[in-house]
């Protein structure tokens, strides 16, 4: 099976694919579904440029879902917008 | 004896790769870095697996990367080809960092020479609306393209302006999603003079006519002196508000794909303060189409070479390419020209930071909206927002605010982890990338 998580999601990807395509394709376009307005993430330049598709895995460092393969197993989370991060929120807190 | 040279490439687009076989030619040591898992740039982008269906390219553009491929595999004794790996920037030692996105490991590399081959930057003009989800760039949705085969799911709507657009949209429709329109700010085709000049660059505007043909028999709509007033978001997709030539019309659609040029220029820095050679090729460089980044690579190399004391051979049919795609190119420019349109207090300029050109500091120059209201200062690093918070200040086009003379980095997201990994390498770059399907 080839499937990550975004949250509880599972997202299924063909090997070669970038997690951002396989993204796309489960239908899920807003990378900070939890964020307020106006600080939203998604995929829009595809080429690691805008920097709007940042994810991350546990808490390792943030990375562009459109430059990195999905692999089988991940767990990614949204990256929060510093603009958008609650006060206090544990580990999704990107500050 | 003297110590063989080292130069890094970065950048595994045609123009990055051509320059690096350049180079390795003269029997000096090449470092060739890509930030994908494989080489292509977002022009020669490859199909995600066998099983993805193919998109129509241009089969030119097939032919030279087929032939740029052969030339690199004969080099591949002094090339070393580091995909996954990410330009981090040039610390003040002078040390090249490159994140190694597959060990985890930070390697600084001290060159002789560098060569900057990065692409273009998109333009987009900001609207209300251009920030959200679904909301895609034009070179963005053409990458994802060509990697998956499948366009967008739902409708689509191109809008902005230039030849991508009509691209694009030629794309789609061969790969079964045409779009619902193509949306043109300019009105190309009541510049009869700029097109009789295209004639002269005939193969090229073949290239043009048949998008035109294709999107023609698809039904596709082409309206020109239309522009996007604004974009909000309902329960399926978006609203799309239109003026076109005083009448205002909405376009219901699930996304929304937007484009107003490319740009030349993809880092913050002045290449004149670092401590080697560096010259920038293709697109990053200069604006010059696909056509000629591979001649471009060729030319930046010689440079470089030059600058490097090292003999290289004549270069008159590349300086001549090189001429006449900026010839092609200025005259797409005029045949596109439109100034782009005022920015609504309401929009958001820059989208890291979330901050609307209404709450812009009144009276303040670039850099200190940038320090002051924090315009320009989220990760894009100002690639997305600088001209538009440069136009909604007045100051016309970007100033150099956003080119400082140090730089910063890491230029991209870059893992504590990784820096905490950091290792220096002077030779035997094999030891670290060693990615056999390069050549294969």
């Amino acid at each position: 099976m080839n499937i990550f998580f975004w949250g509880d999601l599972q997202v299924e990807f063909v090997p070669g694919e970038t997690i951002a395509a396989a993204m796309l394709r489960s239908g899920v376009r807003d990378l900070t579904p939890d964020a307020d307005p106006p600080a939203y993430g998604r995929v829009f330049c595809g080429i690691g440029a805008c920097q709007a598709c940042l994810v991350r895995q546990g808490l390792e460092a943030a990375f562009e879902a459109c430059l990195t393969l999905a692999s089988d197993g991940m767990r990614l989370t949204p990256v929060l917008p510093l603009a958008a991060a609650p006060a206090s929120q544990g580990s999704n807190v990107n500050v | 004896m003297s110590k063989e040279m080292t130069v890094v490439v970065i950048g595994g687009g045609a123009a990055g790769v051509s320059a690096a076989i350049s180079i390795a030619r003269t029997n000096v040591r090449v470092l060739l870095v890509e930030q994908r898992d494989r080489l292509g740039g977002a022009i020669h982008r490859q199909p995600a697996s066998k099983t993805t269906p193919p998109v129509t390219r241009a089969k030119g553009h097939v032919q030279a990367w087929a032939g740029l491929m052969k030339e690199l595999s004969s080099c591949k004794e002094r090339i070393t080809v580091a995909t996954s790996t990410v330009f981090s920037g040039i610390d003040g030692n002078g040390f090249v960092l490159l994140d190694n996105r597959r060990s985890g490991e930070l390697v600084a590399i001290r060159p002789e020479g560098m060569i900057l081959a990065l692409g273009a930057t998109e333009v987009v003009h900001p609207f209300p609306g251009w920030e959200l989800p679904g909301v895609f760039s034009a070179g963005g949705v053409q990458v994802l393209l060509k990697e998956t085969g499948r366009p967008l799911k739902g409708t689509t709507l191109l809008a902005g302006s230039g030849p991508l657009l009509l691209a694009l949209g030629a794309q789609l429709c061969a790969a079964g999603g045409p779009p619902l329109a193509i949306l043109e700010r300019g009105e190309p085709f009541k510049r009869p003079t700029a097109s009789v000049k295209l004639l002269s660059s005939l193969p090229r505007l073949f290239e043009g006519a048949g998008y035109m043909l294709r999107l023609a028999s698809a039904n596709v709509p082409y309206r020109s002196g239309a522009q996007i007033i604004s974009a909000k978001s309902d329960k399926r997709g978006f609203l799309v508000e239109v003026l076109q030539r005083g009448q205002h019309s909405t376009y219901q659609v699930d996304n929304l794909v937007v484009h107003d040029g490319l740009r030349a220029g993809h880092l913050a820095v002045d290449l004149s303060s670092l401590p080697f050679p560096t010259v920038e090729a293709g697109d990053g460089r200069e604006i010059l189409g696909a056509h000629c980044a591979m001649a471009d690579g060729r030319l930046a190399a010689a440079k470089l070479l030059s600058r490097l004391g090292l003999a290289t051979a004549s270069a008159a049919a590349d300086e001549q390419t090189v001429r006449a795609a900026r010839r092609f190119q200025s005259q797409l420019g005029v045949l596109f020209y439109k100034p782009p349109p005022p920015i609504q207090s309401e929009t958001i300029v820059c989208r890291c930071e979330g901050r609307r050109a209404s709450s812009l500091p009144k009276g303040v120059t670039a850099r200190e909206a940038k320090l002051v209201g924090r315009f320009g200062m989220g990760a894009c690093q100002g690639r997305f927002c600088a001209d538009a918070t440069a136009r909604a200040l007045g100051e016309g086009a970007v100033s150099c605010e956003f080119r400082p003379a140090v730089m910063r980095w890491p230029i991209r997201p870059l893992a504590a982890a990784s820096i905490a990994r950091l290792r220096f390498v002077s030779a035997n770059f094999n030891e670290i990338w060693n990615d056999d399907t390069t050549f294969a």
